[in-house]
């Protein structure tokens, strides 16, 4: 059984509270930890192309999966969208679930219904670091 | 200008993983930090079924746009977990012990992130920064 532990902290100056919490990823109603990971990794993107990044038939659907996304770009004008669709929706949808901007991270349970897809806002070279913990 | 500063470590010995991450939380396509914070706590029931945590704006302006939202299941029985949606799409699993932080564009007004409690009471924690909320008409 692997151990993998992710910690957030959430600081800000708009009121004085503050976030941290840790997390060790583990199955759904279990104590046991996930035992897989595909590792971290980078892929480039040179299209406004929407491509899926995470595909629905890595995981087994209703787990307990988990999905890390960081936009590794420095520009806070250019981003992808992140969507729970086939191919990513750019906007006024409610399968798109936001904007990574450069250098913003997320990390979220994934279902495993459906696809995790991006899509770049421009086609200049942007990268994306993601990876994938599932049971 | 606000300052909201988001960092995320994950490691595992096992597998060999290491990363660490921090960014600051921005309005729209601008290095203007995000100024619109909300956070508390709560429980849900079993019995109450899907519940809205956070609605959508139904203003034009607000939607599409750079949002973050983050949620941590409070719940110590390992088995209670909540189904976290965007409207009718389910994002996962959320189990007891478990955080959560992404992006939230608010793509329209039906975008609102609901959760359901599975198996029993879930406490949470949880918390939404904007760029922006147009009020709306007193009634």
């Amino acid at each position: 059984m692997a151990t993998i532990t992710a910690n957030i902290t959430l600081n800000s100056d708009i009121t004085s509270h503050s976030i941290s919490e840790t997390m060790t990823m583990r199955k759904l109603g279990s104590t046991s930890g996930l035992d897989n990971s595909t590792g971290i990794a980078l892929k480039k993107f040179t299209s406004t192309n929407a491509v899926a990044v995470i595909e629905q038939d890595e995981v087994t659907d209703s787990k307990a999966s988990k999905v890390y996304m960081r936009n590794s770009g420095s520009s806070k004008e250019d981003f992808f969208y992140v969507a729970i669709n086939a191919s990513a929706a750019a906007a006024t949808t409610t399968e798109t679930i936001g904007r990574l901007y450069g250098g913003d991270w997320m990390l979220i349970p994934y279902e495993g219904a459906v696809n995790l897809t991006v899509a770049p806002s421009t086609a200049s070279d942007m990268t994306l670091e993601y990876g994938l913990f599932y049971e | 200008m606000a300052t909201t500063t988001a960092t995320i470590d994950i490691t595992s010995a096992e597998l060999g993983i290491s990363l660490n991450a921090s960014t600051n939380l921005s309005k729209t396509g601008t290095s203007t930090g995000l100024e619109l914070m909300d956070a508390g706590y709560g429980e849900v029931t079993v019995a109450h079924g899907a519940k809205a945590l956070l609605e959508a704006s139904q203003v034009a302006g607000d939607q599409d746009t750079s949002n973050y939202f983050y949620l941590s299941n409070k719940a110590t029985d390992e088995t209670y977990y909540l189904i976290v949606k965007i409207h009718d799409q389910i994002v996962g699993r959320l189990s007891a012990g478990d955080w959560m932080f992404m992006p939230w564009s608010q793509g329209d007004g039906d975008a609102e992130i609901n959760i359901t409690a599975t198996n029993g009471t879930c406490a949470y924690e949880y918390a939404v920064f904007k760029s922006a909320y147009t009020l709306v008409d007193a009634t």
